[in-house]
C-alpha cells in the first residue's frame, strides 16, 4: 500500500517552490550504496512504492533496502471536464518534495555491482534524473 | 596500517568571508583553519590537489609546511552538497606522542557464509571513535566476516585493533550481524479511511470533507 501520513494538520497544501540543493538527507547514512536525485521534483507515493518493488524484486531476499523519502505533501487536482474556479480541488495523491541532492533509497549488505544493477532499475521508475553514490 | 605523514604547503589567509573563500576555491585552494593547544587560531589556505591526495590516502595526521610549520590532525571536513569538493577543513594542533580521539571507518572484509543461507549481513556501526597516539591513527578498522554464520554477530569486543589503539564503545555493541532475510510482507490490509486523520478535528467534522 502506498505511503501517506497518519495524521496531518491540514488536508491541502500550497504548491510551493523547490529552491536550492538538499543541505540535509544528502549523504549515505544507513547502507553502503544509495540512489541520489540530481534534479528536484515531487515523487508520488505510488512512484516510491514502484521503486521499492523494483528494488526488492531484484534483490530477492538479499541485502537491505532503506527508503529515505516520505510523501508528506498532499497534491490536489480538479476533476476532468470541470469549469475553472469554485475553489481548490480535492486531495488526489501524496508526494515527497525532493531537492537536488536528496538521497532517495539506500542499500546495504550487497555487492557494489548488484547495488548498481538494482538502482538502475529503480532509477527508471523515478520522474527525476538520479545517480548512484557510495558511502563517503 | 598507519598512514605515512603527508605534507601540506599552506599559506596564511588574511581575507575572510564567503566571497573571498569562493575566490580562493576558484584559484585552486581550500580555506582551512588551525587551532588547539591554547594557541591562537590561524586561518590558512591549503592547495586543493595536495589536500585531495591526502584524503585519498586516508591521511589524518599531516605536516603543515610553508607559512607555518606545525603538526596537525585533520579533524573536520566540509563537503559540498554532492560530496565532490571540499569546502573547508579544520586542523587541530597535535604533538606526535599526544593521545587523540578520532573517528575511523569500519570496513567489512570477505563474504559471510550466513548470507548463502538466506541471511542478510547488517553492518550497524560504520564509524568508531578511537583513542591513540596522533602518529598511530589507523586508516580504517577491518572486520573479517568470513566466519559469520546465520544469527551470529561481531561485537566491538571482537574487533582486532592495532597496537596502542583503544575504543570508547561498550564491548557488547554489535558492529555487524547476519540476520535471516525478511520475506516480502503481504499487502497490508487497507485501513478504514484512505485519508489521514486531521489534527484538531473531530470525526463528525471530517465527514464534511471541505476545508
Amino acid at each position: 500500500m502506498a505511503m501517506m501520513p497518519k495524521r496531518v494538520k491540514h488536508r491541502k497544501s500550497q504548491r510551493g517552490r523547490i529552491k536550492g540543493n538538499a543541505q540535509r538527507g544528502n549523504r549515505v547514512s544507513f547502507g553502503e550504496f544509495a540512489l541520489q536525485g540530481v534534479q528536484g521534483g515531487w515523487i508520488s507515493a505510488a512512484t516510491i512504492e514502484a521503486g521499492r518493488i523494483a528494488a526488492q524484486q531484484y534483490l530477492r531476499s538479499e541485502g537491505r533496502l532503506y527508503i529515505r523519502i516520505f510523501p508528506h505533501k498532499s497534491i490536489t487536482s480538479i476533476p476532468l471536464e470541470t469549469r475553472m474556479g469554485k475553489g481548490k480541488g480535492e486531495p488526489d495523491y501524496w508526494a515527497a518534495v525532493v531537492k537536488p541532492g536528496t538521497v532517495l533509497y539506500e542499500i546495504g549488505g550487497v555487492s557494489e555491482e548488484a547495488a548498481r544493477l538494482c538502482f538502475a532499475r529503480v532509477a527508471h521508475k523515478m520522474p527525476i534524473r538520479c545517480r548512484f553514490i557510495k558511502r563517503q | 596500517m598507519t598512514q605515512e605523514v603527508e605534507s601540506l604547503h599552506v599559506k596564511r589567509r588574511t581575507t575572510r568571508g564567503t566571497s573571498n573563500a569562493r575566490r580562493l576555491r576558484a584559484a585552486g585552494s581550500v580555506p582551512a583553519v588551525l587551532y588547539g593547544h591554547g594557541e591562537e587560531t590561524v586561518s590558512i589556505a591549503v592547495p586543493a590537489t595536495e589536500l585531495s591526495q591526502a584524503l585519498r590516502h586516508g591521511s589524518k595526521f599531516v605536516d603543515l609546511a610553508g607559512d607555518l610549520s606545525e603538526k596537525a590532525l585533520l579533524t573536520d571536513i566540509q563537503w559540498d552538497v554532492w560530496g565532490n569538493e571540499v569546502l573547508h577543513v579544520d586542523f587541530t594542533r597535535v604533538s606526535a606522542d599526544e593521545k587523540v580521539q578520532i573517528q575511523v571507518p569500519v570496513e567489512l572484509r570477505g563474504e559471510a557464509p550466513g548470507s548463502k543461507e538466506n541471511g542478510v549481513v547488517a553492518h550497524l556501526i560504520h564509524e568508531v571513535t578511537v583513542e591513540c597516539a596522533a602518529t598511530q591513527v589507523p586508516e580504517k578498522i577491518e572486520v573479517n566476516i568470513n566466519h559469520l554464520e546465520l544469527d551470529q554477530q561481531i561485537t566491538v569486543g571482537d574487533l582486532k585493533l592495532p597496537e596502542g589503539v583503544t575504543l570508547d564503545l561498550q564491548p557488547e555493541a554489535v558492529v555487524v550481524q547476519c540476520v535471516p532475510a525478511q520475506e516480502e510482507q503481504e499487502e497490508e490490509e487497507v485501513s478504514a479511511s484512505s485519508e489521514p486523520e486531521i489534527i484538531g478535528r473531530s470525526e463528525s467534522e471530517e465527514g464534511g470533507g471541505s476545508e
